[in-house]
């Protein structure tokens, strides 16, 4: 590649539009569309939602943007890409109903963007954070986190439990809210992190009804919208939320490591530091400018910005694709035909059959004997997840309310073929897991342990490995090892 | 277990100097004589990773919840032992040293009466994270220790205990008021960024022992460009390294080392991960897990550390790069104070500050400005005008460049900086004015709006000061 002239280059010429763009036509969505991606021959993949699916050509255009920063790395870090970063602020903006681009900030993924947010607030005893039972886990442990390390501070958590419907969700929610801030302590604030999307179960919330309740009730409302972005249409000012943070590795088609966080005017006060703190920071009082947030965000610490500047070309491929609208159409459909045909398939049951939770995932209960999934074993879990990889299809699996589920994801390449076979590879898998898990004679009292007989022929290359509440360090599951479940063998479970 | 594959060289390395940019991607009209500010990613490392990312999208799940997780233990024990570390869990990653030390300082259980101790010479966003945490409550106190060159070793070790000996006193009064003893921790870099000075950490974190004083050691600069780590024997509290500065790893992987005793200190990664564990049902250490999995980003700038250290091991290992790195740094600053007509910062202490980055002063007059609109005025005559950048910086009443010698460095490029900034030193007081005017000859207000529109063709900026 002829070497750049380092002079400032103007922004079209570093995101200057792919002629691939240009001349080549897309095709129909569906397994057409694999092609554009680089997953392995024959996998299918039905789980885009925890680590998102990087298209060739936004491949390509990360490799132009790295060769560009390693050129004259000076340059890049002190002038060159700051231009194109206002660009993606400003794209972001505009895609999701910020007021401007002054709202608009970039951060590595959800993780951090909500953990930016509980920990700028400064916390006091009596005050109260309100989760779910199916907040997300860094979420979920940053709430935690916060309850241990400063007094007083109480977590209240709402049971959120499926099936249900949208309205029992919204009178609960209700329900919930008001007895808390009802019983809160007089000049405490209370602080609830609604998920937009729950990841287990893959659920489409009432969001902004729930956001709402909260305002209503005078409770900061923090949006975790890790799946939003990409899935759904979002009008961030309308929403009334005060915080929001979505994932654009998921579903928008950015290079991982590319989340943004919408920090509106109103809410600017609570961020008083970015994480880590930026050389532009200035202590909070009359001095402090009032952007001073959203500059101390531009540069906190040698990153490396391919990652948010792909998004300039994750969304001409979006474009070029069909567009926005086309892509949530496609998924949609699919997602509730596919989980209609899988539970047919398996003979078990759609979560959510009305599809009232349903934008491009949907959940199915998996075939296993009733009493065989009434408690949570971790075992069950890696087992699955190997044995899915195993046979070059992967879709998530989890527990939820005393039945094991699979999470599928519905996206562009994908057809009902795919949940086809995926049905066939779970009913095959959880016949073999029940009969494992019968031989190896666990008693019923140890039903939480692990079983032996799966250990003994582990996926190859794949390791499991249970945490036993943090006694030790990790240590690898073997045949020899019978190790209680303290919790979620976490590899099995991560960002589901 | 899944390993790193060692890249596979074919031929001999290049000869260190200009030779060796065939291993780098630069502009070839572009002097990089400031590798220190954000590394460089040799052309064999970027290919070494090419691999990882093809796994990470070929099969996102697998590669995600398995591969890279084993992969990256295997580095992380791979690097523990370069840096002499005593055990493989004492080490995790992070995405660089802000990230790393934010962790620790922001983890401390702060009480009132504490002391958290930094220096003028601190990184400027690590000065700021102690100014943010005492901030808030409950507002620890932000005391300053004070590092001018030119001093000396034995100097700043002498400073350094006197200083602590003076915090304990205070400390001692503060404890009769609060009725407890509150703690003391102290920022201590291993080697300053500016000027770049290799400092006597290993004998400060001594001497905090001896005082009873929290170490958190910045080493941003340390691994790839001070030899012989050994951790274990030097015990720091806590310690953090960039990879990406001068061990060659990709953008952006740094190392987060806290030895066991301290590991409770740290309660919780950024962010927090779903394998925390609330202390008080922890049943052992939760540290590494909890940094294996923050959330989803790209993993493979941390397994490029491992592509790294056989990269350099072809050049012909760590003593051999450095011996030529520090030889161009004294040679290279001698010639450019000669061209300049200056002096390198420790010229008469026998360069006992400089490894790989030497300091050399800017002939300016003694009244010139200090003002960080001089520092953009060199961006745009050098870095942009002449396709050379050293980092800039005032200390002491002077200005100063950092000139960083890596392995496709030479002298000749110090003679070339040198011509390069006579000329544009020239230019500046002539558009400054050298300070002595009443009035300045250009407001820096507009000095600073104008160059801002130069370099970035009127498009919006947000101006990093």
């Amino acid at each position: 590649m002829a070497p750049r002239s380092i002079e400032p280059v103007p922004l079209e010429d570093v995101l200057k539009l792919n002629k691939f763009f240009r001349d080549q036509r897309a095709p129909r969505f569906g397994h057409d569309f694999l092609q554009y991606y680089s997953f392995k021959k024959d996998f299918v993949n039905l789980n885009n939602g925890s680590f998102g699916a990087l298209p060739k050509i936004v491949t390509e255009a990360c490799n132009e943007l790295t060769i560009w920063q390693e050129e004259n790395t000076d340059y890049y870090y002190r002038i060159g890409f700051i231009p194109p970063l206002i660009g993606v602020r400003e794209l972001v903006a505009k895609l999701v109903g910020a007021a401007d681009v002054d709202e608009i900030v970039m951060v590595a993924n959800t993780s951090t963007g909500m953990g930016l947010v509980l920990r700028n607030f400064l916390w006091n005893s009596g005050d109260i954070i309100v989760r779910c039972n199916t907040t997300y886990g860094t979420v979920y442990k940053t709430i935690q986190y916060i309850h241990d390390t400063t007094p007083g501070v109480e977590i209240s958590q709402f049971e959120l439990l499926f099936p249900t419907t949208r309205q029992a969700v919204l009178e609960g929610w209700k329900n919930h809210i008001d007895n808390v801030k009802r019983n809160a302590p007089q000049g405490s604030k209370i602080v609830a992190v609604v998920d937009s999307i729950v990841a287990n179960p893959g659920a489409a919330m009432p969001w902004k009804e729930m956001v709402k309740i909260c305002k209503d009730a005078g409770v900061w409302a923090i949006v975790d919208g890790a799946h939003s972005v990409g899935q759904e249409t979002l009008d961030l000012s309308a929403s009334g939320a005060d915080f929001f943070v979505s994932s654009a590795h998921k579903w928008l088609n950015a290079k991982r490591g590319c989340a943004f966080l919408w920090i509106p005017k109103k809410s600017r006060d609570i961020m008083i530091t970015s994480i880590p703190t930026s050389a532009s920071y200035v202590s909070p009082g009359p001095d402090r400018p009032e952007t001073n947030i959203i500059s101390q965000f531009q540069y906190n610490g040698t990153i490396d910005y391919t990652p948010y500047l792909s998004i300039h070309y994750a969304l001409q491929w979006r474009e070029w694709v069909g567009g926005e609208a086309a892509i949530h159409d496609y998924c949609n459909k699919l997602a509730r035909e596919g989980g209609r045909l899988l539970a047919n398939n398996m003979a078990t049951e759609v979560m959510d059959p009305d599809g009232e939770f349903t934008l491009a995932m949907v959940n199915v209960v998996l075939p296993f004997p009733k009493d065989f999934s009434a408690t949570y074993d971790a075992s069950v879990s890696t087992a699955l997840t190997n044995k899915l990889l195993s046979q070059n299809i992967y879709a998530v699996t989890f527990w939820h309310r005393q039945l094991w589920w699979t999470r599928v994801s519905a996206q562009i390449w994908n057809e009902l073929s795919d949940f086809e076979v995926l049905g066939n590879a779970l009913v095959s898998i959880c016949g073999e897991i029940v009969i494992e898990h019968q031989n190896a004679n666990i008693p019923p009292e140890s039903k939480a342990r692990s079983f032996n007989s799966y250990l003994e022929h582990p996926f190859p290359g794949a390791v499991a490995y249970d945490t036993n509440d943090g006694a030790g360090s990790l240590r690898p599951v073997t045949a020899t090892t019978v190790v209680p479940v303290g919790y979620h063998t976490h590899l099995a479970s991560i960002r589901p | 277990m899944a390993q790193v594959e060692t890249p596979h060289f074919d031929s001999e390395p290049p000869a260190f100097g200009h030779e060796m940019r065939k291993c780098f991607s630069f502009d070839p009209d572009y002097i990089n004589m400031n590798h220190g500010s954000y590394g460089s990613l040799p052309s064999p490392v970027a290919e070494a990773i090419k691999p990882y990312y093809a796994m990470a999208e070929a099969n996102p799940d697998l590669f995600h919840r398995f591969t890279s997780i084993d992969i990256i233990r295997d580095v992380r024990k791979r690097m523990a032992k370069f840096i002499g570390a005593a055990h493989t869990d004492e080490v995790v990653f992070v995405p660089n040293a802000s990230h790393g030390l934010n962790n620790i300082l922001r983890d401390i259980t702060w009480e009132e009466g504490d002391m958290l101790c930094s220096c003028n010479t601190t990184y400027n966003s690590i000065s700021k994270t102690a100014e943010y945490i005492s901030d808030i409550p409950p507002y620890p106190e932000n005391p300053q220790f004070t590092i001018i060159f030119p001093t000396t070793r034995s100097e700043i070790i002498a400073n350094w205990r006197s200083y602590l000996q003076s915090l304990n006193q205070t400390r001692a009064i503060s404890a009769g008021k609060l009725g407890r003893r509150p703690k003391i921790v102290a920022v201590i870099d291993s080697i300053i960024s500016v000027p770049g000075a290799l400092l006597p950490w290993q004998e400060m974190v001594k001497i905090c022992k001896e005082e009873d004083v929290w170490s958190v050691v910045d080493a941003a600069h340390s691994i790839g460009q001070e030899l012989d780590l050994n951790l274990a024997e030097a015990d720091p509290d806590f310690w953090v390294t960039n990879c990406h500065k001068w061990l060659f790893a990709k953008r952006s992987c740094a190392l987060l080392y806290v030895p066991r005793r301290n590991q409770l200190i740290l309660k919780a990664s950024f962010p927090t991960s779903r394998a925390y564990i609330s202390p008080k049902q922890r049943n052992g250490s939760n540290f590494v897990e909890q940094f294996e999995w923050n959330g989803t980003m790209d993993f493979v700038p941390y397994i490029s550390a491992s592509c790294a250290l056989d990269f350099r091991a072809w050049l012909g290992g760590e003593h051999v790069i450095n011996a030529y790195c520090h030889r161009i740094a004294i040679e290279g600053g001698k010639r450019l104070a000669q061209i300049l007509g200056t002096e390198v910062i420790d010229q008469e202490q026998d360069f006992q500050f400089t490894l790989n980055m030497v300091n050399v002063a800017v002939p300016f007059p003694p009244t010139i400005s200090s003002d960080f609109a001089i520092d953009m005025a060199f961006r745009q005559k050098l870095l942009i005008k002449k396709k050379i950048y050293p980092a800039f910086f005032y200390h002491n009443g002077k200005w100063w460049t950092r000139c960083s010698a890596q392995v496709w460095s030479q002298v000749e490029d110090f003679e070339i900086l040198g011509e390069a900034m006579l000329e544009a030193c020239k230019e500046i007081i002539e558009e400054f004015g050298d300070g002595s005017e009443e009035k300045p000859k250009t407001s820096m207000e507009d000095t600073i709006e104008k160059l801002a529109k130069t370099e970035l063709n009127d498009q919006k900026v947000f101006l990093f000061k």
